[in-house]
């Protein structure tokens, strides 16, 4: 009778990059927006990142290091396929609470409160993956402007104004829901969504 | 601050990317400015309900897949 397996031992530098699969899944997920797709991305990135281990300097933001080659892989394996993906059309100046104000839904936040999960979550996978990712570094996982711009190799002036657009587009997706299913009326502004 | 300055700083506010002399006056402005303070709170929750939505785990038994690879 076989002997049960014992359990695995990585490398101490396999255990530490481990450490940040949660980052690396959610991304991942977010990004293809497929659970299997995600798991072969993160798979493919740590694989890569064990092959690379040696251009990683120890003691610099590994988080920040793995993501980089899980989003390069990312780019690497759908860029080209959607690219009408990738810009994000000019929606103006929109902003959720000086809408909801002057529509007088007070307090304003009380419609974030209705707004289900999973529409938050469909508002993000729809922004083009460019202003998605600013999204998921900045506001899902807490990186830096600086973090999240070195993740990317662009200026922090970039991950600003992409976020800038991206909350935007999503305060946008997140009213629409909110005037499609009754959370609030677009009293006088129905040209917005009409028409 | 005016409430147009502190409207423009506020994404960074929210962000903590505010150098300290800046976030102070942001804070400042926001004690003394209950329309600034509730924008302020309206898009710490937008920003904390994007978090919160977009959070998942590892499904456990792809985590230990990746964990036998990677031994
Ligand atoms: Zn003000």
């Amino acid at each position: 009778m076989a002997e049960p397996a014992e359990p695995a031992a990585a490398t101490p530098f396999a255990e530490e990059a481990l450490t940040h699969l949660d980052t690396l899944y959610r991304g991942a997920l977010r990004l293809t927006r497929d659970p299997d797709q995600a798991q072969d991305l993160v798979q493919e990135a740590y694989l890569r990142a064990l092959r690379y281990q040696h251009s990683y300097q120890p003691g610099t933001n590994m988080k920040a290091w793995l993501f980089a080659i899980m989003r390069n892989l990312f780019w690497d394996r759908f860029k080209g396929s959607r690219k009408e993906d990738v810009s994000l059309d000019d929606t103006g100046d929109f902003l959720l609470y000086e809408k909801l104000k002057d529509e007088g839904a007070k307090p304003e936040s009380d419609v974030l409160d209705k707004i289900a999960v999973s529409e938050v979550v469909d508002a993000v996978e729809q922004l083009p993956p460019l202003h998605r990712e600013v999204v998921l570094l900045v506001d899902v996982e807490g990186f830096s402007y600086k973090d999240a711009a070195d993740t990317l190799g662009v200026p922090i002036g970039t991950v600003m104004s992409r976020l800038h657009r991206a909350r935007q587009q999503l305060q946008k997706s997140l009213y629409d829901y909110a005037v499609e299913s009754g959370i609030v009326r677009a009293n006088g502004m129905r040209q917005v969504s009409q028409s | 601050m005016k409430c147009s300055d502190c409207e423009s700083k506020l994404d960074r506010y929210v962000d903590r990317e505010l150098n300290n002399t800046e976030a102070l006056q942001v804070q400042l402005h926001l004690e003394g400015c209950p329309d600034c303070m509730d924008h302020y709170d309206f898009e710490s929750k937008v920003k904390r309900l994007v978090k919160h939505s977009c959070e998942c785990d590892t499904p456990p038994a792809f985590r230990e897949k990746l964990r036998q690879l990677l031994s």
